[in-house]
Order: structure tokens, then C-alpha cells, then sequence
């Protein structure tokens, strides 16, 4: 199997849970339109990268643009890790996010509640 | 304080450390705001001090709200305005404690604000800049030109802490940051819940107090990074 598509199949798992995250946060009305656009359109770019990657490189060496060697193993393992760690970090950015707005919110309830006893 | 309730306006004061200056700039509200036929309550949100600014303030008459850890300029000033909205105040202005707002200011931006049509009405003082340093002219019209670029909000002075808010601005202006960069991240906030902004020029009043308790000129690159990451966040968040 070519290492491009072990590539795609590789990456591609990571960037559709992150649309789907997406569509989910944009439907319960977590997130307004022009942010799920914008994700939409991040992970897009990527997945199209990817799946273009191939056509892409044969384009350039077969036109003298580009000398580098043609993907590795190694090269699918490090771009796939590349990708799952976007993927991850995002997550994780969005939930912390959603945590310190949480604690604002209680420390600022608090504070108004414990000012009435004082 | 207690007067006819047809307008009902909190004076908003977050503070750090003032209890120095803290109950000269209660009295000085009260001075100017005494004869006025509204009710008014002066809320001081006391962002973690140690020094006693609670006291102090309570001692002068107001009703203190007293954080339990220090959250930033920002969290202060949202908690105040809180409290303004869950015991139902029509209007609510904000100022600074290190008393550089002058109280007849106040007064004439809440006034302002009863007889307009704007939900948000920001105390400028580049409007004439009177008494301020070239320094700080500069550093505050690089702020409102950053505010402009990223959040497209046009105002001369984005970082002023005189604030005067309207019912529907308390009820629905809401902001994630806490730091002083809150100040231009609430004008984005109330352009994007279309809240209709307003400006009037106010003076500042320097004293050495105010001028060492002032924001470092130096804060300014934390603010303008902490915007940049906010719009850019915004784009991926929920």
C-alpha cells in the first residue's frame, strides 16, 4: 500500500472527530457559525494536504521544483503524530477554557454570596 | 443613600491595595452624588487586598464584595456589575480607585446615560488628554488603535475604567479575560451583542499615588498579546 495512503488513513480518523466536534459544538449551539466555519475550514485545508499530498509531490519533482525524497515511514508516523496532537491540543485548549470560565463564575458567585453575610 | 427609585445606580469600584485613597474617593462620590434624586449604592469589589481596603470601605459607607483570591482587574469589575444585575440596578458605572476619576465625571456620564440612547458610554480621557503624560497619551491611543484592528470598535480611549452601563448592557455584557485587557475585550463583546457605544471626555487626575499605582507602560505588550491570542482563540473555542 502506498505510504501516502497509509498516511490519509492515519490521519483521517483525527480530522473527521474534530469536524464532527465541530458540527456537534455548532448544532448545540456551543460555538457561533463563523467559529464552526472557521474549524470546518482549518481541518479541511488539512485533510485536502494530505490527500493531495501524493499528486502534489509528483507534480513538482516530475517538474524540477522540489529534490527531497518521496515520504518515509518515518515521515507518516511523525506527520500522523503532528496531527493527533492538533487534534488533542485543541480539545484540550477548549475544555480548560470552558474550566476557567467555570471557576470565574463560581468564585465570582461566591464572593457576591458571601458578601451578604458579612 | 436612600432616595426615589426610579433610577437606581451602582457605583462600581474594583480594588487592589487603595486603602489609602479608597475612602477619599468613596466620600468624593458621595459629595457629588448626595443631592441627585436617584438611589445609588457604592459597591467596592476588594480583589484580594491586604492592606485593609475592605475596611476602609466599609467604614466609608459602602457595600464591600470581597474576593477570596486576586483575579485581575477584569473579574473585579465583572463582579461588581454582577451583583449591580441581580439586585436590579438600571445603570452602573465603573471607575478606577487610585481616584483619578473626578466624581463630578461620574456624575455627569450617568446623567449622560439617563438622558441618551447608549447602552455603553465610555469616560475618554484622549478626548483632550489633560494632564497626562506623553507616555501614557501614546501607549493608550496604540491600545485603541489595537481594539480597532482586531475588533474593528472605534473609540479614543479603550482602556478608560470610567464606564457608565445601561440595564440591557448589565444584563447581557458578559467578557473571558481578567486581566486589564478585559477593558477593550468588553467594547468587542458589546459590539458584537450590538450595544450602542457612546463617549465623553472626562480628566484625569494624576497624583504620585496614582502615577506609581498606574498601569506599567510595559503592560501594554501583555495586553496587546493576550488580545491577539483571545480573537485568534475565538475563531476555535467554544
Amino acid at each position: 500500500m502506498s505510504r501516502y495512503l497509509i498516511l490519509f488513513f492515519l490521519t483521517a480518523p483525527f480530522i473527521f472527530a474534530a469536524l464532527l466536534n465541530a458540527l456537534i459544538n455548532y448544532k448545540l449551539h456551543r460555538i457561533s457559525l463563523k467559529k464552526y466555519t472557521a474549524q470546518t475550514i482549518s481541518w479541511l485545508l488539512i485533510l485536502t494536504g494530505i490527500a493531495v499530498a501524493d499528486p502534489i509531490y509528483r507534480f513538482l519533482f516530475s517538474n524540477n521544483l522540489t529534490q527531497t525524497e518521496p515520504l518515509s515511514l518515518f515521515d507518516v508516523i511523525q506527520i500522523t503524530g503532528i496531527v493527533a496532537v492538533l487534534f488533542m491540543a485543541n480539545r484540550s485548549r477548549t475544555k480548560l477554557d470552558a474550566l476557567e470560565r467555570r471557576v470565574q463564575d463560581l468564585h465570582q458567585e461566591l464572593s457576591i454570596q458571601l458578601s451578604k453575610k458579612d | 443613600m436612600s432616595k426615589k427609585v426610579e433610577h437606581r445606580v451602582a457605583l462600581v469600584i474594583p480594588a487592589y491595595n487603595e486603602a489609602s485613597v479608597i475612602g477619599d474617593v468613596i466620600e468624593g462620590l458621595k459629595k457629588s452624588f448626595e443631592d441627585q434624586p436617584f438611589y445609588y449604592e457604592i459597591i467596592v469589589v476588594d480583589d484580594g487586598s491586604r492592606d485593609g481596603t475592605a475596611d476602609v470601605a466599609r467604614a466609608s459607607g459602602a457595600t464591600v464584595i470581597k474576593h477570596i483570591l486576586n483575579t485581575g482587574s477584569g473579574g473585579a469589575t465583572a463582579t461588581g456589575l454582577s451583583y449591580a444585575q441581580q439586585h436590579d440596578f438600571h445603570i452602573a458605572a465603573t471607575l478606577d480607585a487610585d481616584g483619578q476619576h473626578d466624581p463630578a465625571d461620574v456624575l455627569r456620564g450617568v446623567t449622560t446615560l439617563m438622558n441618551g440612547e447608549v447602552d455603553l458610554l465610555i469616560g475618554s480621557r484622549l478626548m483632550t488628554s489633560e494632564g497626562m503624560s506623553r507616555v501614557k497619551v501614546l501607549g493608550n491611543k496604540g491600545l485603541s488603535l489595537i481594539t480597532n484592528i482586531l475588533f474593528g470598535v472605534n473609540v479614543t480611549d479603550s482602556q478608560s475604567g470610567l464606564r457608565i452601563f445601561s440595564k440591557s448592557a448589565l444584563d447581557r455584557l458578559r467578557w473571558k479575560t481578567s486581566g486589564y485587557e478585559f477593558c477593550s475585550e468588553m467594547l468587542w463583546r458589546a459590539k458584537q451583542i450590538g450595544l450602542q457605544l457612546g463617549e465623553y471626555p472626562i480628566r484625569a487626575i494624576y497624583t504620585d499615588y496614582s502615577k506609581v499605582k498606574g498601569q506599567n507602560n510595559w503592560n501594554a505588550f501583555n495586553i496587546i498579546k493576550t488580545l491577539i491570542k483571545r480573537r485568534v482563540v475565538e475563531l476555535f473555542g467554544e
